[in-house]
Parts: C-alpha cells; sequence; structure tokens
C-alpha cells in the first residue's frame, strides 16, 4: 500500500489529516490488498484534495474502484454541510447522472445465443458513438420537460410504463431542476441526442443471471437463475457536458468571490446556499434528469427490438431498477447522532440505501435498494442491495464498476480490437461497435477485476451480493 | 511542434510542444480533433472563432470547450488551426468538412476538458502544455 497510509481494519484505509496541507477530516477508502496494488498515488491525493473543502463531513471517502479521476477520484463520496458546505462539479463529473439500469426479460439463454442478428438490430436502433443522432425529434418544449420531469416525461410521452418510474433512484426526477440555469448551447446539444448511448464506456448489454448468491433479495427484485437481462449503462450526453464545462466557470468566479481555497482548479465550488451553488444544483438535476429520460427512451426502443425478434410482451421486459452514478444529492442522513439534511457528491459511486429507507420502493423495503455494478465488457456484472452499514459508514454509497487499471495508450499498443472480439466470440459473447479502437479502449485487460471490486464492498458490508449477470452479446459507442 | 498522448487511466492526457503559444494551443486542438474523429480529415469549410479569457489555462480551456460545442453541433470536423494569441485574447481560424460517419467514426466522444494538472509553460525551447480530456 501507499506510503503515508494507514490500515484501520479488514479492506479499509485511512489518509490522515495532513497528507496534503488543508485537510478538515481524514480520508477514508476501502480495498483489498490485491487492489491496492494498482493504486495510484494520483488517485489519493484527489481523496485527499476533497478532504480540504469547506463543510466537509466525516471524511472524505472511495470506494474499492478507486482511480486516478480529475477532482474527485473515481469512486469518490463526501457529504457536505448545507449551512456551512459547498457544491462542485468536481464532486459530480462532466458526464452529469451517468448511470445504470436493468430489465429482465421472459427470455433463455437458449433463445439468444448466438443471435448476431439481434445485436446488429440493437446497434442499428439504438444510436451509438461520435456524432450519433436520435432520430427522435424532441422539440424546445418536450427538452425543457424532459429537464423538469425525467424519465416521466418519456413514460407520459409513451415511452414506457408507470411501474418503470417506481423502480428509478428518485422516481426518475431530481425535483430541485431548474432549466433557467441550463445555457442555451447545453440545450443546443441536448436535442439531438436524445436516446442515444454516446462512446467511451457506455454500453448497452445481453447479458445471463448466471449466479444467485441471495435468493431471497433475488426474487423480491424480480431476479431468477438462467434469465435473460440487458443492462444500459449512459448519461446526460452533451447537455449535462455542456452543463458542467458553463458552470465550472462560474464557479470557479465563485471560489474567488467566496474566499475558498482549494488544491485542484477542478474542484471549483460555492456554498450550497450561495446564488452560484443553487444554480449549478439546478441545472445539475435538469441533466439528471435528462439523462433518466435518455435512458428510458433507449429502454423503449431496446423492449420494441426484443418484442419483435422474440414475439414477447413490451410489458413482459419489466425494470429491476436505474442507478445515478455521477451526481449530487440532498439527503437525509445520521450525523453524530442527529438526523440532518447534507449534500452527497458521488462521483463514480452508487446510491446504496439499506432496508426501511424511504427512498426505496415499497415492496423492496425489506431487502434494500437494488444496486446494478456493470463490469467490463466480456467480465461480469453484479446485482447488490443496499445496507444498514452502508448508510453509517459511507452515507449510503458503494462502488460503480470495476474501475480502469490501464491506460488507453497502453491498452491501443498492447491489444488489438480484432484479437479482443475475436477472443471474446471464443467465449460466446457477441462484440459490436464502430471502430476497432473503441474495442481496445475497453478490453477487459484494462479494468480491475469487478469480481474483486464487489467482494470487498460485500465483506466491508456497505452492500451485499444478490446476483451474477455474465455477458452475452454487447453494443457500444 | 508535436503533441503525444502521456499514460492516464481514466482518461486522455496530452502533452504537447510548440514554439510560439499560438501553435501550442493549435497542437492542443489537433490533439482534440484526433482523440474525437482520427487521422482522416480534410479542410474546406472555414469557421472563425474569437474567446476571451482571465488567464491563459482558463483561455486554452474555454477555446477547446467551444470547439467541441461547434464541432458537436454544428456537426464539423476540423482539419487544422491558424491561432493567434493576443494578451488574453484568442482568435481562431478552423479549417474542416462535415462530418461523415464513414471517416469519423474511430474517435471517442470527449466530455469535456478538464483544469486537473494543467500545465502550460515557457522554456528555452519554447512552451508545453499538459491537458486532460474527460472521455
Amino acid at each position: 500500500m501507499l506510503e503515508g497510509v494507514s490500515q484501520t481494519g479488514v479492506n479499509e484505509w485511512e489518509v490522515p489529516v495532513g497528507y496534503v496541507p488543508g485537510m478538515r477530516v481524514p480520508g477514508k477508502f476501502f480495498l483489498s490488498e490485491l487492489l491496492g496494488k494498482s493504486l495510484e498515488s494520483g488517485a489519493i491525493q484527489q481523496l485527499a484534495n476533497v478532504a480540504t473543502m469547506p463543510g466537509i463531513i466525516r471524511n472524505s471517502l472511495a470506494m474499492p474502484d478507486i482511480h486516478w479521476g480529475y477532482g474527485f477520484p473515481i469512486g469518490g463520496v463526501a457529504a457536505f454541510s448545507l449551512d456551512e458546505g459547498v457544491i462542485s462539479p468536481g464532486g459530480v463529473g462532466f458526464d452529469i447522472n451517468c448511470g445504470v439500469r436493468l430489465l429482465t426479460t421472459p427470455l433463455a439463454q437458449k433463445d439468444i445465443s448466438g443471435r448476431r442478428d439481434l445485436i446488429e438490430e440493437l446497434f442499428r436502433a439504438v444510436p451509438t458513438g461520435v456524432g450519433g443522432k436520435s432520430s427522435l425529434r424532441i422539440s424546445q418544449p418536450d427538452l425543457e420537460r424532459m429537464m423538469i420531469k425525467g424519465a416521466s416525461w418519456a413514460v407520459d410521452s409513451g415511452y414506457g410504463t408507470k411501474r418503470d418510474l417506481i423502480r428509478c433512484e428518485d422516481g426518475g426526477y431530481m425535483k430541485e431542476a431548474d432549466c433557467h440555469t441550463v445555457s442555451t448551447k447545453a440545450r443546443q446539444r441536448g436535442v439531438p441526442q436524445g436516446g442515444t448511448l454516446g462512446s467511451g464506456n457506455h454500453f448497452l448489454e445481453m447479458q445471463l443471471v448466471s449466479e444467485i448468491f441471495d435468493p431471497e433479495a433475488a426474487q423480491a427484485f424480480g431476479i431468477r437463475l438462467g434469465q435473460i437481462c440487458c443492462m444500459i449503462h449512459c448519461g446526460s450526453r452533451g447537455l449535462g457536458h455542456q452543463v458542467c464545462t458553463d458552470h465550472l466557470k462560474l464557479l470557479e468566479m465563485a471560489t474567488k468571490k467566496y474566499h475558498i481555497t482549494i488544491p485542484d482548479r477542478q474542484l471549483a465550488c460555492a456554498p450550497i446556499t450561495s446564488t452560484e451553488g443553487k444554480d449549478y444544483f439546478g441545472a445539475m438535476a435538469a441533466s439528471a434528469n435528462y439523462a433518466w429520460a435518455n435512458r428510458q427512451l433507449i429502454t423503449h426502443t431496446t423492449r420494441q427490438v426484443l418484442a419483435k425478434m422474440f414475439r414477447i410482451d413490451y410489458e413482459d421486459i419489466p425494470l429491476i431498477y436505474d442507478v445515478a452514478h455521477n451526481i449530487a444529492k440532498i439527503e437525509e442522513h445520521e450525523v453524530d447522532g442527529k438526523r440532518m439534511k447534507v449534500c452527497v457528491h458521488r462521483k463514480g459511486a452508487t446510491r446504496a440505501f439499506g432496508p426501511d429507507s424511504d427512498e426505496i420502493p415499497f415492496e423492496l423495503k425489506k431487502i434494500g435498494q437494488p444496486v446494478i455494478i456493470p463490469g467490463s465488457m466480456g467480465t461480469s456484472s453484479f446485482v447488490l442491495r443496499g445496507t444498514k452499514t452502508a448508510m453509517e459508514k459511507t452515507f449510503g454509497s458503494t462502488c460503480h464498476g470495476a474501475g480502469r487499471i490501464m491506460s488507453r495508450t497502453q491498452a491501443k499498443k498492447n491489444l488489438s480490437g480484432k484479437d479482443i472480439t475475436a477472443n471474446l466470440l471464443k467465449a460466446g459473447i457477441i462484440v459490436r461497435a464502430h471502430s476497432e479502437n473503441a474495442i481496445a479502449d475497453e478490453a477487459p485487460e484494462v479494468y480491475k477485476s469487478s469480481d474483486e471490486v464487489v467482494n470487498v464492498v460485500h465483506d466491508v458490508g456497505i452492500s451485499r451480493l444478490v446476483a451474477r449477470l455474465s455477458p452475452l452479446g454487447v453494443i457500444k459507442g | 511542434m508535436s503533441f503525444e498522448e502521456i499514460s492516464h487511466t481514466a482518461d486522455v492526457k496530452i502533452r504537447a510542444r510548440a514554439l510560439t503559444l499560438g501553435a501550442l494551443f493549435s497542437e492542443a486542438f489537433l490533439a482534440l480533433m484526433q482523440v474525437l474523429y482520427g487521422t482522416d480529415r480534410k479542410g474546406g469549410i472555414v469557421k472563425e472563432i474569437q474567446i476571451e479569457s482571465d488567464n491563459i489555462e482558463s483561455l486554452l480551456c474555454d477555446f477547446l470547450s467551444e470547439v467541441l460545442f461547434i464541432a458537436e453541433v454544428k456537426g464539423l470536423v476540423f482539419l487544422r488551426a491558424d491561432i493567434k494569441i493576443e494578451g488574453l485574447h484568442l482568435t481562431a481560424i478552423l479549417y474542416g468538412e462535415s462530418f461523415d460517419p464513414l471517416r469519423h467514426s474511430s474517435g471517442t466522444e470527449v466530455k469535456g476538458i478538464s483544469y486537473s494538472g494543467l500545465i502550460i509553460q515557457k522554456d528555452a525551447n519554447g512552451y508545453m502544455l499538459d491537458i486532460l480530456f474527460d472521455v
């Protein structure tokens, strides 16, 4: 493990105050010895930087998929006091409400194994990659409604079912959305991209439920062994990226105005109660809602493809859950024995609320919130459930994915897209992307083992394993 | 004058060198275009943009963010840029073509231009910069 970091428990580590100047609280992260071997000092520096921000409560936290990002580390979580704390786009990222959702189907492995035509049809129907444009005609009033009502706009417009909304974090929209602080530029980018997947690590994957760890939770969520599922991973597209760019600039001025000292310009921030802080929060929430609507639109397209190809009912492809993993939210948590509202930033981290939380669907209250963790291309994804331990230790948060260990430059040098595609095909996984580069960039070898990452959160208790999902076919940007 | 991609786990980190500040910005611009659209790019369409910022680092971030916006919204892919910098004012003439999915789909979307680790320096050999693109 890196110098200056001390172990405080099994898979639990502390970065002491003083690791970087101005830290207000210690940093804390969750990692196994094995994952510690690929930990970058830059990521710990970023974790420590977050601890210098005004109003931070208890710890600057990082999940076991921690890696070097910008502003917060990826896998970073921090809660801020509403009175003295700040809000920062560096704790959310450019891709506001990048997130993931899981649908189940009545299909079995024999129905879709080797079905290249399914993957080709999904690739044709869901716009992906650089320059991918929506076939939907989203008007300016529609865009406004997407930003205010999120997934419920899509459902009201015929792109889903009412039940979908119950199975989204926050019901698929943040009520704090404020379109007035979303620029014309952001809107211009948002109109043609509703219902598009994007590129990079975004994907749509057909998967098989290959292992059940927790039968009671799996049954409650609606997951059974041998079932075919579909996972969708994407965010708020150019609209969210522009909102982050615009507000970063405004918040940089605010950082000076409010005399806040920050160790990294990407951590530009403002008091949560300030005009600048409220403006960013409103625009961020509007972008988050756009992302929920976007995932709902892709869900609709996917259901149409599956329903037509396999002659199954649209309603027989239910949403298990949808989670955000780049977001800032006002949530109630227990701090020093008192319930209080705080602003939780999750940058590459997933909400994992435990049993009895008011924010989770009524029928899942005894079990805890479903947590969807995508694996890298060719490796397992997982369904977990939120726990009371997460509420105590991480403001109800857990990991968000595997976390990269190899740079894109190295990946392209070491791995050819063609070989990776052939190897995956041998393992029964069909991959479809616009370019071989995109495949080499996201090859399984460039990520930490998703098994190892989820085992750490399971062992620490900040979420518990429910099911393993194995990939069968994937489309990428 | 050149740019290279240097190792960064999650994102794309670019290091560029040039004799003048304008040429340095041009290298960062070329790197951005290459990451987004690959190397098969042509000229033809001309576009002028002007940017003013509070400091040189912001000028670079604001310029590249504006390029990202124009490229996406206008559906343009740029081959090169002539850049003039006077104080904290930038004028860029961009030469490009319309986005062609057959030739321009080998890249990856850039979500934003980050301030993290952004360095612009002058030394005996000219100028150098490090910049991070979120992909």
